[in-house]
């Protein structure tokens, strides 16, 4: 199948690409192209015009300051395997980046694509959720910042307005007890999640969980929250029974379908266990001794 | 809205111009406009490897990329393989090892599986089972059942141990200067390699330096 045919821009700065937003009729942005461009071949997506990202220098990044680790919309999932940075300090962007698609698309395809396309199954959502992370977003108004919890809206819908380009995803730098985690379950590469969990735990000095980010992967319409599970979490000290009990939560607040890879209580069951492992993981990277081990 | 734009590629070292319109698949310009079929395309999903090249020496899908955004781009199919210095004018190791090990019996998938089997060893000349598969993960083979395609690259990485290894790299030159008698070269001795010995230099055939 061929793409219907469409005009092709490729912006060389970000002006000039939200100008061009701005001034074409319903525009469509390609980055990494790797969900868009078989959506062009089956005619599922048939835009007029195209705005390619991809010549953007000053959105190629992913790098860390004092506040954030920011990745810019031309960073790959390969990027984020390969980042120093990120396989020392952010556990969840390490778990989640190689179970991503497969090695080729993971050359090509964006971490800013993957949640600016909002498909429910993509796993960057889940683990921008539980870091409260943020989108930047640049439009005709300049720029806007938007929290990942006001983000998701629907299956493919976010509360992005026409004619704004996210040109950077980032959350918060680790505090000093952190850890993070990505679970996902899939039958093999390439396949998106039946379902997977995105932890997030910060302690204090006396060992207590003080905030606690849980994210979840196809088992609800958008990347979801759990938000009863993190909630039980804060607080309390670590320990198997603390993590059943969220593991439980967080399986209770998902909404899975039933598939062809299983039956929604089926999934469920994932999340509870997945849950857990993803927060035990995320107890031991933060430097408190493993307490979960299932 | 069916205006073509030019583009330059330099495909397995020679720099090729054509014009495409900007919704033409890279493996189309690749199959139809420059004529090397060698890049298959399977599944029209993305999901099957098949059509796999290297786009500046990263193994990509070609049939998830619009071929305007390779524009300026240095890609390697597997018609360019036996090109390669490392292939001393004969079948390129890998290609060997797919001979030698029956790493094929259709053979619809082998060329993604050379060229991602290519990717893995620039970056790993060593590496283990469990590395050979991940870096397949991507590419689809319905009749091997993998095992010989994991054979096969693991045949590539020790023959190409073997010549670097080799006394003075024998195994290539002997191979090579029979290949390149005739070029001209004033040096005496010709190892065959890149900017080596009188080997080739680097963009030799008006293309860009392969890195």
């Amino acid at each position: 199948m061929k793409a219907a045919p469409f005009e092709h821009h490729e912006p060389s700065t970000i002006d000039e690409a939200v100008s061009l937003l701005e001034s074409l009729e319903r525009p469509t942005i390609l980055a990494g192209g790797q969900s868009l461009v078989p959506m062009l071949r089956f005619r599922l997506a048939r835009p007029e015009t195209i705005v390619d990202i991809n010549g953007i220098d000053e959105l190629d990044y992913l790098e860390e300051d004092d506040d954030s680790l920011r990745l810019g919309a031309l960073a790959r999932h390969a990027d984020v395997e390969e980042a120093d940075v990120v396989a020392d300090r952010y556990g969840s962007f390490a778990d989640a980046a190689p179970l991503v698609a497969d090695p080729q698309i993971r050359n090509r395809g964006t971490v800013v694509g993957s949640i600016t396309q909002a498909d429910p199954k993509g796993d960057w959502g889940s683990v921008l959720l539980a870091h409260d992370g943020e989108v930047v977003a640049r439009g005709p108004d300049g720029e806007r910042v938007i929290p990942a919890d006001e983000f998701f809206l629907l299956p493919y819908d976010t509360t992005l307005e026409d004619g704004e380009l996210v040109t950077e995803v980032r959350v918060p730098t680790p505090a000093t007890r952190e850890g993070s985690a990505y679970h996902k379950l899939k039958r093999k590469t390439g396949d998106y999640a039946m379902a997977g969990v995105a932890t997030r735990l910060v302690f204090d000095d006396e060992g207590r969980i003080e905030t606690a980010g849980i994210g979840l992967t196809a088992v609800d319409i958008t990347n979801a929250r759990a938000r009863e599970a993190e909630d039980c979490l804060e607080g309390e000290r670590p320990s198997p029974e603390l993590f059943e009990s969220a593991g439980e939560l967080a399986a209770d607040e998902s909404n899975p379908e039933s598939d062809e890879h299983g039956d929604a209580l089926y999934k469920e069951r994932m999340v509870d266990v997945l849950t857990q492992r993803a927060l035990g993981d995320a107890a031991e990277r933060a430097g408190v001794v493993r307490t979960v081990t299932p | 809205m069916t205006d073509e734009r030019e583009i330059t590629l330099t495909v397995n070292g020679t720099k090729r111009t054509i014009e495409v319109e900007p919704r033409r698949l890279l493996v189309h310009a690749i199959r139809e406009d420059l004529d090397l079929t060698g890049t298959h395309i399977g599944c029209d999903t993305g999901n099957c490897g098949a059509c796999t090249v290297l786009v500046d020496d990263e193994p990509i899908k070609s049939c998830l990329t619009f071929a305007v955004q390779a524009d300026g781009s240095e890609v390697l199919t597997v018609e360019g393989m036996e090109e390669l210095p490392e292939s001393a004018g004969d079948l390129h190791p890998l290609q060997e090892g797919f001979h030698e090990e029956h790493g094929l019996q259709c053979g619809y998938c082998t060329p993604g599986m050379i060229l991602a089997g290519k990717a893995l060893l620039d970056e790993n000349p060593d590496p283990d089972e469990d590395e050979i598969r991940e870096a397949i993960s991507g590419n689809l083979c319905r009749c091997t059942g993998y095992q010989n395609i994991v054979r096969s690259i693991e045949y590539a990485a020790d023959e190409l141990e073997a010549r670097a290894a080799a006394d003075g790299g024998t195994s290539i030159p002997d191979r090579a200067s029979n290949a390149s008698a005739t070029d001209g070269s004033d040096a005496a001795f010709d190892c065959g390699l890149e900017n080596c010995c009188g080997g080739p230099a680097a963009g030799a055939d008006g293309g860009e330096s392969r890195e």
